[in-house]
């Protein structure tokens, strides 16, 4: 009875907190006068696909969608296995210079993107690298892999070092020990910070634009906003291009979500 | 010869030189792209830069001239205090928010891992949309929040939500929080998870209520991962500047303008990069203190 | 994604090797960075003509987001990687143009059989002259006039024919379209912290018989309590503090407000409206009788260092006949040439008001620091409106920051 309870409590919380999602799609829904009506409606008068259709008749939605997710798919894969050491080491040894390593990963975070991509735009020419999507994974990777070793650390950090220990004194090196032992224990921590790494690169736009002029490389983000105009900005069509954007990702994660949840149950440190 | 080789192989994998190795790669890494932007931006802080001579780097120099401008222009004390406002507002109401949540899909009941996926929905949205979203759920006339209010009961007035200098910085402040608080929840989530069974059971047989166990036992355990997230959320709530963008402009008369917005006002409305990189200096400067606390607290940090 | 790399590696490899022996035949593309981002938008129909007509010197085109346009030209002066041609907004090419960073047209031009200066709107070609040079040509203009809900005149007893033409005729009428029982505003305009809220008032000012140099006059003052009563006798919702010009035409859309002051880009939407809907200029203040209107709109401009200078002209001329220019109407802007018109107009009363009030639609500027006295403005116009300030106090302030900067470089004709 009293889970039940606690469920109609989760759903209201749920409820309430997705509405401004629901919005999104409901917007997507409406005819154009309808989307600021006063008193505002909260469920579409006439619900209509117009704006659906818009999007993938006229905007190359699956193109756009494609190079989203190999984007933020190598952005992902790149920021863990580069975080990792990172992380590991910072999580074990305790000294000045990984204090500094500390702070600085802290610090690179700070400047907002808009400030930074000038002179990394300097940096990949001189790779050879401008207008290709390897710069803008690179680029984004700078931006989720201090959320990506700041937090597998604290992962790290929770896995009690008497493990590492034990497997030492059986004869593995200090590599192998965490190989062995303190990465399957943090599957967890992995899938979700891998998760919200993917989910940062996902939503990066500023990289992306300054660094590709070719439409055909354009993550979803870009597409969006092309319906912010000059002086004029086509919410209508831009909300069904956005739900369009996140609704696979939703589901994704929904099902993802209840992978975690077996691992926790399963006792995730035992 | 091999099996010389082999124990030369595995005492190199044991050995200390391991640690800055594997620290190495990562930092290397963002010392190798980050790192000159950022140099980049502070030489410009201490430079007369025009659109004349932003492709040189020898622009002329005028040492602090930047930053006194910055700190006498009497927005300054404004932006301060607004950026201090929304920074604390955000930090705190996202985290114990992602807490709470945490908390509360952690009991063991029917649909409680479902509904705190769908939470994580909020943080899927690009932030062009959330602004545009809560920009109507906000608007005075026809948004639905004051609609709500209205027919609850609760306010007999339209409120003015973002039109309203002295309560636009509070609306911007939600938005954000709605959109923070599912990261929150979901790494504190995770860090529940990951906290051992057998002291709470232990904990549990010796009589401990479910508050004394959460104040004795999981807030303790959980420290790495509250500091880190109190730390990284500070960072990103700096740097915040889409939504603002797109709700206010940080208007009206400044009232949300906060340090990241008007450090690309500067730099990319007004051309005064010096100012601009000034302002991100600054920036680094209180995120540098941050860190320091952040560091000082993961040398206390209890190793398990 | 690492193969993905190799293997654009080794195609740029292998296109290096046929270089050269493609050179001589292989297009020469003129680079160019526009704000076309909807498919629907007849920039991007003109750069297809282009690329049709034009096979051996195609376009190549990149999307730039407006919001992103200032950014992304800085960063390409920066870091000298530009291309050949831009869309630059109006009222920043005096900023780019004094710093060296946009190439001289001044020669080409004059050359020119295509551009004729005098068969352009004069507000419109003020604004790519800096200095007695040439640094852009307009690509299309837009202005501002006055929507109105002609339904919602006859309900309330005003006569739909005969739209407010006086600053005074405008507040009774903003008055008596009011209905605060069911939240409906009379007057609708912009007056938001960005660019925006300057392009919507300045024309006010002006038609007040003031300019930016006497901003502490009574006429000022008078055009800015104008705009504050509106919002303190709730005429006007506060929310024109923040929400953009479309916004703003949203709401009256929903039947939100009476009256709302925007441009010909909402006309696009207007098909679908459900009420009578008409398009008026913008009033006058009585005893000035100054007709006044907004210019917006973008220009072409050749960033310094682009490396096609002479084609990237020829796309400007390409852009600028007749058949392309008179495609702007189609996505709601205008040709900045007054001498073209288009033949058989959607909407010909809505596209007759618009050419008039682009006679009297006067430039921002132009001026290199455009920006900061937009600011300043801004920041009046805010203080006022929220009761901050009085209007009389704002516009001092804000002459405090303006009147040094005329005083140094002044705007010229004003």
């Amino acid at each position: 009875m009293r889970r039940w309870l606690l469920t109609a409590i989760g759903a209201v919380i749920a409820g309430f907190y997705l509405f401004p999602v629901y919005w999104m799609y409901a917007s997507a829904l409406k005819v154009s006068d309808e989307l600021n009506a006063n008193p505002p409606t909260l469920i579409p008068h006439a619900p209509t696909l117009a704006a659906f259709r818009w999007i993938f008749e006229r905007e190359n939605i699956a193109q756009f969608m494609a190079n989203s997710l190999v984007l933020s798919g190598s952005v992902t894969i790149l920021t863990l296995v580069l975080a990792t050491g990172a992380a590991y080491s910072l999580a074990r040894k305790k000294s000045v210079w990984m204090d500094v390593v500390l702070i600085g990963v802290m610090l690179s975070q700070v400047l907002p993107p808009p400030l930074l991509v000038t002179p990394m735009f300097v940096i990949f020419r001189q790779l050879g690298l401008i207008n290709t999507q390897l710069a803008v994974i690179l680029a984004t990777t700078t931006k989720t892999l201090p959320f990506a070793i700041v937090m597998l650390r604290t992962t790290f950090a929770q896995v009690p070092v008497d493990l590492e220990d034990a497997a030492r004194v059986d004869g593995s090196s200090r590599t192998m020990a965490f190989l062995r032992i303190t990465l399957p224990l943090a599957r967890i921590g992995y899938i979700v910070i891998g998760a919200l790494v993917f989910l940062l690169a996902y939503g990066e736009f500023v990289y992306p634009v300054s660094l590709l002029s070719k439409k055909a490389l354009q993550p979803a983000t870009v597409g969006l906003y092309g319906f912010v105009g000059a002086d004029y900005s086509d919410w209508g069509n831009a909300m069904a291009f956005a739900s369009v954007f996140v609704t696979p990702v939703i589901i994704v994660f929904m099902l993802l979500q209840r992978r975690i949840v077996s691992g926790l149950t399963a006792g995730a440190l035992k | 010869m091999k099996g010389h080789q082999r124990l030369r192989w595995e005492r190199a994998l044991d050995s200390e030189a391991i640690w800055p190795l594997m620290a190495g790669f990562g930092a290397l890494y963002l010392a190798f792209f980050v790192g000159y932007p950022v140099i980049y931006n502070l030489i410009m802080s201490v430079q007369q830069v025009t659109l004349g001579n932003i492709s040189t780097v020898f622009r002329p120099f005028v040492g602090l001239d930047n930053y006194r401008k910055l700190v006498d222009d009497p927005l300054f004390a404004t932006v301060f205090q607004n950026t201090l406002i929304f920074v604390t507002g955000n930090v705190a109401l996202q985290f114990l928010g992602g807490l709470a949540l945490a908390l509360f899909f952690q009991a063991a009941f029917p649909g409680a891992a479902f509904f705190r996926g769908m939470i994580l929905a909020g943080w899927i949205l690009p932030p062009l949309v959330i602004g545009a979203v809560w920009k109507w759920l906000l608007a005075s006339d026809n948004g639905v929040i004051n609609y709500a209010l209205r027919g609850l009961g609760i306010v007999s007035g339209p409120i003015y939500w973002l039109s309203d200098p002295a309560t636009s910085l509070i609306g911007v402040t939600f938005a954000n929080v709605w959109f923070g608080v599912p990261f929150n929840m979901i790494l504190l989530a995770a860090g529940l998870a990951g906290l051992p069974q057998d002291m709470y059971e232990a904990a549990a047989l010796d009589g401990a209520g479910p508050v004394r166990r959460f104040f004795a036992l999981t807030l303790p355990m959980l420290q790495p991962t509250i500091y880190a997230l109190l730390a990284l959320t500070t960072i990103y709530t700096m740097r915040a500047f889409d939504l603002i963008w797109t709700m206010t402009h940080g208007g009206p008369v400044d009232s949300s303008n906060i340090f990241p917005v008007w450090s690309y006002h500067l730099s990319f409305e007004l051309f005064d990069f010096g100012g601009g990189a000034a302002v991100s200096t600054m920036m680094l400067v209180v995120v540098f203190i941050v860190a320091l606390i952040y560091v000082r607290s993961v040398r206390t940090e209890r190793v398990s | 994604m690492r193969r993905e790399f190799l293997k654009q590696s080794v195609a740029l490899g292998a296109l290096a090797m046929l270089g050269g022996a493609r050179s001589a035949a292989a297009a020469d593309p003129v680079t160019m960075w526009h704000i076309f981002g909807a498919e629907t938008e007849p920039g991007l129909k003109n750069i297809t003509r282009w690329n049709e007509t034009h096979p051996d010197q195609p376009i190549d085109q990149k999307f730039v987001p407006f919001g992103q346009l200032s950014q992304q030209l800085i960063k390409g002066i920066a870091t000298g990687d530009v291309p050949d041609l831009i869309t630059i907004d109006n009222p920043v090419v005096a900023s780019f143009a004094t710093q060296g960073a946009l190439e001289d047209l001044t020669d080409l031009v004059k050359a020119s059989s295509f551009i004729k200066p005098d068969e352009y709107y004069p507000g419109s070609w003020a604004t790519t002259l800096w200095d007695g040079k040439q640094y852009a040509v307009p690509g299309e203009a837009n202005t501002l006039a006055l929507y109105y809900n002609a339904d919602m005149f006859k309900a309330r007893g005003l006569d739909p024919e005969a739209p407010p033409r006086t600053w005074e005729a405008l507040r009774k009428a903003a008055e008596i379209l009011t209905d605060k029982d069911k939240n409906v505003f009379g007057m609708a305009f912009c007056a938001i912290q960005s660019e925006e809220g300057t392009f919507q008032f300045l024309p006010f000012l002006q038609q007040s018989g003031a300019t930016l140099k006497t901003l502490t006059s009574p006429d000022a003052v008078a055009a800015l309590q104008l705009w504050t009563d509106f919002v303190a006798k709730g005429q006007a919702s506060r929310d024109v503090l923040v929400k953009r010009q479309f916004e703003m035409t949203s709401s009256w859309l929903a039947g939100a407000s009476g009256m709302v002051v925007s441009g010909p880009w909402e006309l696009q939407r207007m098909k679908e409206v459900k009420f009578n809907w008409r398009v008026a200029p913008l009033p006058h203040r009585e005893g000035k009788g100054i007709e006044a209107s907004a210019l917006g709109g973008y220009v072409w401009g050749v960033p310094k260092g682009a490396r096609n200078k002479a084609a990237a002209f020829k796309v400007i001329e390409f852009m600028s006949e007749p058949a392309q220019m008179l495609q702007a109407w189609s996505g709601g802007r205008l040709a900045p040439v007054k001498t073209m018109q288009v033949e058989h107009p959607a909407m010909p009363e809505a596209y007759a008001t618009f050419r008039k009030q682009m006679e009297v639609a006067r430039p921002r500027g132009p001026h290199p620091r455009w920006p900061d006295i937009s600011a300043a403005m801004q920041t009046a116009i805010q203080e006022a409106l929220t009761g901050k300030s009085t209007p009389e106090a704002a516009l001092q302030k804000a002459s405090r920051v303006i009147t040094p900067i005329l005083d140094r470089t002044p705007i010229v004709g004003l």
